[in-house]
C-alpha cells in the first residue's frame, strides 16, 4: 500500500519525469495467482476450491442471462453448497471487463460475446485464457466412463483452440441460412429455392406480388451479409476458400469464386432489397420480417429466440440453405455455414479458475445442455441432447438442415482473430450492397487490408 | 448604461421604437417566420419523442406520425424499474452535487490565490491549470483508469475513491473541471476592486477570512455562472463514468443508463421503453431549465462575455 | 506564504494526480505497443506515428474533423447572430414580441446530454416510415433519404445535429452581448435612418466581435472533440464505411475495440497537437486583430 502512495507522491513531485510517472499508474506486473488446485477426487475431478468465490459474467444478449441463473448455477450450487457464486450480466463485455484484465483481477468465468466482446487473440497472447485440456480430459458430468471431450462436437474443440491448445468453449451450435415464414410461403405458394436461378425467380415473384419486399439484412451491421457472401463463395469454390482467408493467404479474397459471389450479392443489393435496408439494424429488419414487410432474411439460428416477443404466433419460422450457384459448385446443395459459437472462457489469472472449468463441465452435461436448448431455443455442441425434446419450428428447421448437411459444413474464424479486418469487411460489404463499390474493387480493398494485417508485427497471427 | 431617463426621452424612444416597427413591417413578419421555423425545428423532435414514449411497439414501428391509440404509461414503468432510470438519475444528482461543490470550492481557492497573490511559480501553476483546457480527454482515459484503481488501494480512504465508487468519480470530475474553473475565476477575481479587501486587512482580518467573507460574496455573479457551467457539463458527462463506473451497475449515472437502453434495444427490442427513458431524461432537465432559465442564461453568458 | 500553499495544495494535488499524470503517461504509452492486457508494454519509439501516417481511416477521421472545424463555427455563428439580432430587434430591450419564449426554447437542446441527443436523432433520422423525417417523404411516394446510411449524406446529418444542439447557446450568448451594447448607439443610428441590415453590420457586429471570437474558439474545440454523437448515433460507429468517423472515435475504437492502446495513444497525441495548434492559432489571430483595431 505504502509503495503506491509513495509513488504517487513522487509522481506529484516529478511531473516532467515521464518515465518515473509511467511506473506509477501503468499496472504493476501482477503475478498470476497460482491455481491452487484442491485435491482432485472422483466427485471433484477438477479440484475445485470451494472456499473461494466463483465470479460469473454472462453476456446479456439474445440468450439473456436467465439460463445461467436458473440452470447452470443451481447445478453447481447443488454439487458444491459452500461455493459462493457471484452472478453478473452485461451487454458491453469489453467496456466492463477489459479494465479488470488490465488491472490483474479478472473474474473467473466469462461469456465473452456480443458486439463489444474482448479480443480473444490479445487475451490469449497475453496468457489470460485458461487451458481447457483438464476439462476435456475430465470424466463427463453424466457418465464417469466418458471423457468430456468425447461428448461434444469436435469442431467446437478445434474452433476453441489457439495454437493447438483448447482455450475457448463455444457452446452453441449455430447454423446460418435464409429465414422465412412458413405461413407466408404456404399462403403464396412460394417454395424454398435450390438454385440461384430459382432464388432470383422467387424474389421476382415476391416483388411482383406487391405484398412485401423480397430481401433484407441488418444493413447497419453488414456482418450479416458478408457471412452469407462467404458461404456462397465457399459453396462455389470449396471449404478452402474460407480456410485461406483465415490464414491470410496471398490473394485469398480475390479468387474467382469470391468474385462470383460478390457479383451475385451486388446484384441482390441492387435489385431486391427492402427500402431503407442500409440504415436499419438487425432488430429493425427482423421486426419488419415479423410484420410481413419482407419475405427473406439471412441470419443465424438464434433468430427465433431473439424475436420471440415480436413474432406472431402463426409466423412459423423456417430456414433454407443458400442455393447452389452452378452445376459445378464444389459443394452440394444443403451445404451450411455451421459453427460452434457463443464463446465462454475461464481466466487463467483469476482466483479460482478450476471452479470456472467445473462450471463448464456442468454446462456440457446432458441436463445443462438440454435445459439450455429448451429455454433459449438453440442448438448446442453437446451430442445427442435434442432427441426427444419438443422444439419450436425454426429450431427444428435448423436442426433438420444441420442433419441434412452431414459433413458439408464450412466455417471461418478470422472475424474473431482479426477484429480490424472485420471492421474493414463490414464497411466494404455495406458499400458493395448499396452499389458504391464494384465487386472487384470490393475484394481488392479487403485484400489490401488483409495484407496490411499480415505485415503488422503487433498483430498476433493464427493458423487453422 | 443610462440609469435615469427623463420622461421626454422615454417617449421619444418609444416613438422611435414604434416607428421602426412600422417601418419594418414585412421584415418583422419574416423575422417571426424565421424564428418560428427554428422553434419548430427544436421542439418537434423532442415532442415527437415524448409522443413515441406513449406508443406500443407496433405503433413505433408503424407510421412515425401516427398518434398512440391509447397512452401506454407502462412504458414509463418499464423504463423506471427495469431500466433503473430513477436510480441513475439519483446517482447523477448525488455525483454532480458533490463534484460541483468541490469544483467550486477548490477552483475558487486556487483561482483567488493565482489571481491576487504574486509569488514565485504563480505563472507556472496558472499555466499548468490552463493548459488542461486543450487536453483531449480521450488521450488520458486508459492511464486515468489505472490512477483511479491505484487510489482505491490506499489505506482507509481507498474504498471510497477507487473504481466504481461515486467518490472516485467526484474527484475525477473536480480535477477535470478545474482548468476552466480556474481560468475563468482567476480572470474574474482580477477584475474585482481591491479596496474592500485592503480595508479588511487593515482591520486585522486573516487572508482566508477575507477570501470567504469578502471576496467570495463579491465574486457571486462569476461563481453562479461557472457553477451552472459545471453542473451542465458534469451532468452531461458520458465518457468518464463509462470508464470509471463500468462494473457497478447500481452506481451508474443517467447518461450511461440512456446509452445502455439504446444498446439494449438492439437485443430486447423494447423501443417503447427507450423512448420513455429518453422522455424521463429530457423532461426534468427542461423543467428545471425553464424554471431557472433567467439565472442560467445570464449566468452562462456572463461567463463567456467576460 | 502559508496561506498560499494552504489554498493551492488540494486543487494542485488533485489536478496533478488525475489530470497531469495520466496525460504524461499517455505520451509514454504512445511510444509503446501496449495492448492493454499485458502488464509490460514494449517500447517501439515512433513506430506508431509512422503507421498513423499511412492509415487511410485515420486521415479520413482527420479530414472529417477539419470539415467540421471549418463549417460548424461558421454555420452556428451565422444562424445564431441572425436570430440574436432578430430577437433583440437591433438592441431594444424587448425585441420582437415573444422574444423571451424564443430564447428559452432555442436553448432547450443545450441542456440535453449529448448521449440523449444522439439516441433521439437516431430515431428521428431512421430511413423507413418509422423515422420522423422520412415518414412524410415515403407517404408522398418519394425515396427515403438515408440520413445515416448514405455515405454521401451521413456526415451532413452529423453536422446538422451538432448545429441543432449548439445554436441555442450562442443565440443567448449573442443576445446578452447585444443587450450590453449601449442602446443609445442603436437609437442614434436608427434616428439617422439606418436600415436594419445596416444596423447589424455597422453597430452590432463590430461591438460583438470579441464575443464572436470566444464563440469561435468554443465551437472549434467542440468540433475537434466530437465523440458521443458519432459513436452512439451512426452505424458501424463512425460509418457507414467510415464516412462519419472522427479522431476521437478512432482513438476509442483502437483502444477499446482493437486494444491497441499504444497506437490509440499516438492518435491521442496527434489530436492533442491539433487542439493546441487550433487554440494558439485562434488566440494569435484574435490578438493581432485587436492590435489592428486599436
Amino acid at each position: 500500500m505504502s509503495l503506491s502512495r509513495r509513488e504517487l507522491l513522487r509522481a506529484a513531485a516529478l511531473i516532467p519525469a515521464a518515465g518515473a510517472l509511467a511506473s506509477c499508474a501503468t499496472p504493476a506486473q501482477t503475478p498470476a495467482p497460482q491455481a491452487t488446485a484442491a485435491a482432485t477426487s472422483a466427485a471433484n475431478p477438477l479440484g475445485v476450491a470451494a472456499d473461494k468465490p466463483l465470479e460469473i459474467w454472462i453476456f446479456d444478449g439474445g440468450f439473456g442471462d436467465a439460463y445461467a441463473r436458473e440452470i447452470h448455477e443451481p447445478m453447481l450450487k447443488a454439487k458444491y453448497p459452500n461455493l459462493e457464486i457471484k452472478h453478473n450480466a452485461t451487454k458491453e463485455v469489453a467496456k466492463t471487463l477489459q479494465p479488470r484484465f488490465a488491472g490483474g483481477n479478472p473474474p473467473e468465468f466469462i461469456n465473452n460475446s456480443g458486439a463489444n466482446q474482448m479480443d480473444f487473440g490479445a487475451l490469449v497472447a497475453d496468457g489470460q485464457v485458461a487451458d481447457l485440456t483438464p476439462l476435456l480430459d475430465a470424466p463427463s458430468w453424466d457418465d464417469p466412463s466418458k471423457k468430456v471431450r468425447d461428448t461434444i462436437d469436435p469442431l467446437a474443440i478445434e474452433i476453441g483452440s489457439y495454437d493447438g491448445t483448447p482455450r475457448v468453449l463455444n457452446y452453441v451450435n449455430t447454423v446460418w441460412g435464409i429465414w422465412y415464414s412458413q405461413k407466408v410461403f404456404q399462403e403464396n405458394g412460394w417454395q424454398p429455392p435450390k438454385t440461384w436461378d430459382e432464388f432470383t425467380k422467387l424474389m421476382d415473384d415476391i416483388k411482383k406480388s406487391g405484398k412485401m419486399a423480397p430481401f433484407t439484412y441488418a444493413g447497419k451491421h453488414p456482418y450479416y451479409i458478408y457471412e452469407a457472401l462467404l458461404t456462397v463463395a465457399a459453396k462455389i469454390g470449396g471449404a478452402d476458400i474460407m480456410k485461406n482467408i483465415d490464414n491470410l493467404e496471398d490473394g485469398a479474397w480475390t479468387v474467382e469464386p469470391m468474385k462470383q459471389a460478390a457479383t451475385l450479392f451486388a446484384e441482390l443489393g441492387a435489385k431486391y432489397l427492402m427500402q431503407g435496408t442500409a440504415g436499419l439494424d438487425h432488430i429493425q429488419t427482423q421486426t419488419a420480417h415479423n410484420k410481413y414487410q419482407v419475405a427473406l432474411l439471412p441470419c443465424g439460428s438464434w433468430l427465433e429466440n431473439e424475436q420471440k416477443d415480436t413474432t406472431p404466433a402463426d409466423f412459423g419460422y423456417a430456414m433454407f440453405p443458400w442455393p447452389s450457384v452452378t452445376e459445378s459448385d464444389a459443394m452440394p446443395y444443403g451445404t451450411l455455414h455451421s459453427q460452434p459459437g457463443e464463446p465462454y472462457m475461464v481466466s487463467a489469472r483469476s482466483a479460482n479458475p478450476r471452479a470456472g472449468l467445473e462450471y463448464m463441465r456442468a454446462m456440457l452435461s446432458k441436463e445443462g445442455a438440454g435445459k439450455f436448448m429448451e429455454m433459449v431455443s438453440t442448438l448446442t455442441v453437446v451430442n445427442g441432447v435434442g432427441e426427444g425434446l419438443q422444439l419450436k419450428p425454426g429450431l427444428k428447421s435448423a436442426a433438420d438442415a444441420l442433419t441434412a448437411a452431414g459433413d458439408n459444413k464450412v466455417y471461418f474464424r478470422w472475424r474473431q482473430w482479426y477484429a480490424e479486418l472485420h471492421t474493414e469487411v463490414q464497411a466494404a460489404s455495406g458499400q458493395l450492397m448499396s452499389g458504391n463499390l464494384k465487386p472487384e474493387a470490393y475484394l481488392e480493398r479487403i485484400q489490401k487490408k488483409a495484407d496490411a494485417i499480415k505485415n503488422d508485427s503487433s498483430v498476433k497471427k493464427f493458423k487453422r | 448604461m443610462t440609469t435615469t431617463t427623463s420622461p421626454a426621452i422615454a417617449t421619444s424612444r418609444k416613438q422611435a421604437r414604434r416607428d421602426r416597427r412600422r417601418r419594418l413591417g414585412p421584415l418583422g413578419v419574416l423575422s417571426h417566420v424565421a424564428l418560428a421555423f427554428w422553434t419548430v425545428l427544436v421542439i418537434v423532435p423532442i415532442l415527437w419523442t415524448f409522443l413515441a414514449s406513449f406508443k406500443t411497439e407496433d405503433e413505433i414501428f408503424g407510421d412515425a406520425w401516427s398518434l398512440p391509440a391509447t397512452p401506454r404509461w407502462d412504458n414509463f414503468a418499464r423504463a423506471w424499474e427495469q431500466a433503473h432510470i430513477g436510480q441513475y438519475m439519483l446517482n447523477s444528482v448525488i455525483v454532480v452535487f458533490f463534484s460541483t461543490f468541490g469544483t467550486m470550492l477548490l477552483g475558487s481557492m486556487a483561482a483567488y490565490v493565482l489571481a491576487r497573490y504574486p509569488f514565485r511559480g504563480n505563472r507556472a501553476v496558472y499555466l499548468l491549470f490552463v493548459s488542461g483546457l486543450a487536453f483531449p480527454v480521450y488521450l488520458a482515459l486508459t492511464p486515468l483508469f489505472f490512477v483511479v484503481q491505484n487510489m482505491g488501494t490506499l489505506p482507509l480512504i481507498g474504498p471510497f475513491i477507487g473504481l466504481n465508487t461515486h467518490g472516485g468519480l467526484v474527484l475525477v470530475y473536480i480535477a477535470y473541471s478545474l482548468p476552466f474553473t480556474v481560468f475563468f475565476l482567476a480572470a474574474f477575481f482580477r477584475t474585482l476592486p481591491t479596496a474592500v479587501a485592503e480595508a479588511a486587512f487593515v482591520d486585522g482580518a486573516s487572508h482566508s477570512r477575507v477570501f470567504f467573507q469578502i471576496m467570495l460574496p463579491m465574486a457571486r455573479p462569476g461563481l453562479v455562472s461557472i457553477t451552472i457551467f459545471n453542473v451542465i457539463g458534469q451532468w452531461n458527462q458520458y465518457q468518464l463514468p463509462l470508464v470509471l463506473l463500468t462494473s457497478a451497475r447500481d452506481k451508474w449515472v443517467l447518461t450511461q443508463g440512456i446509452a445502455e437502453i439504446s444498446t439494449a434495444a438492439g437485443y430486447d427490442a423494447d423501443w417503447a421503453a427507450l423512448f420513455a427513458a429518453l422522455t424521463l431524461a429530457i423532461l426534468p432537465m427542461l423543467v428545471v431549465y425553464t424554471v431557472f432559465q433567467r439565472q442560467i442564461q445570464s449566468g452562462l453568458t456572463a461567463g463567456a462575455l467576460k | 506564504m502559508r496561506f498560499i500553499t494552504g489554498f493551492l495544495v488540494l486543487p494542485v494535488t488533485l489536478y496533478l494526480i488525475y489530470v497531469i499524470a495520466p496525460y504524461v503517461q499517455a505520451f509514454y504509452i504512445a511510444l509503446t505497443d501496449w495492448r492493454g492486457v499485458n502488464a509490460s508494454p514494449r517500447f517501439v519509439g515512433l513506430e506508431n506515428f509512422q503507421r498513423l501516417f499511412g492509415d487511410g481511416i485515420w486521415w479520413k477521421a482527420v479530414s472529417h474533423n477539419l470539415i467540421l472545424l471549418v463549417l460548424l463555427p461558421i454555420i452556428v455563428l451565422v444562424i445564431a447572430l441572425f436570430f440574436a439580432f432578430l430577437l433583440n430587434a437591433g438592441g431594444d430591450r424587448g425585441g420582437v414580441a415573444g422574444s423571451k419564449v424564443y430564447r428559452v426554447v432555442f436553448f432547450f437542446p443545450q441542456v440535453l446530454a449529448v448521449a440523449v441527443v444522439a439516441v433521439l436523432f437516431q430515431q428521428v433520422l431512421r430511413p423507413d416510415k418509422s423515422g420522423m423525417l422520412n415518414a412524410p417523404l415515403i407517404s408522398l411516394g418519394m425515396e427515403p433519404i438515408g440520413f445515416l446510411s448514405d455515405t454521401r449524406v451521413a456526415l451532413w446529418s452529423i453536422l446538422g445535429v451538432l448545429v441543432w444542439q449548439a445554436v441555442g447557446f450562442y443565440v443567448v450568448l449573442f443576445s446578452a452581448g447585444i443587450g450590453s451594447i449601449p442602446r443609445d448607439l442603436f437609437e442614434a443610428a436608427a434616428i439617422d435612418g439606418a436600415s436594419r441590415p445596416a444596423l447589424f453590420f455597422r453597430v452590432t457586429l463590430p461591438l460583438l466581435w470579441d464575443t464572436i471570437q470566444v464563440a469561435w474558439i468554443y465551437l472549434g474545440i467542440l468540433a475537434l472533440d466530437i465523440f458521443a454523437i458519432v459513436w452512439v448515433m451512426t452505424a458501424e460507429h463512425g460509418g457507414p464505411d467510415f464516412s462519419t468517423t472522427v479522431m476521437a472515435a478512432e482513438i476509442y475504437r483502437n483502444a477499446f475495440e482493437y486494444f491497441k492502446f499504444g497506437y490509440a495513444s499516438a492518435m491521442g497525441v496527434v489530436l492533442f497537437f491539433f487542439t493546441i495548434g487550433f487554440a494558439i492559432l485562434s488566440l494569435r489571430l484574435s490578438r493581432r486583430e485587436r492590435i489592428e483595431l486599436s
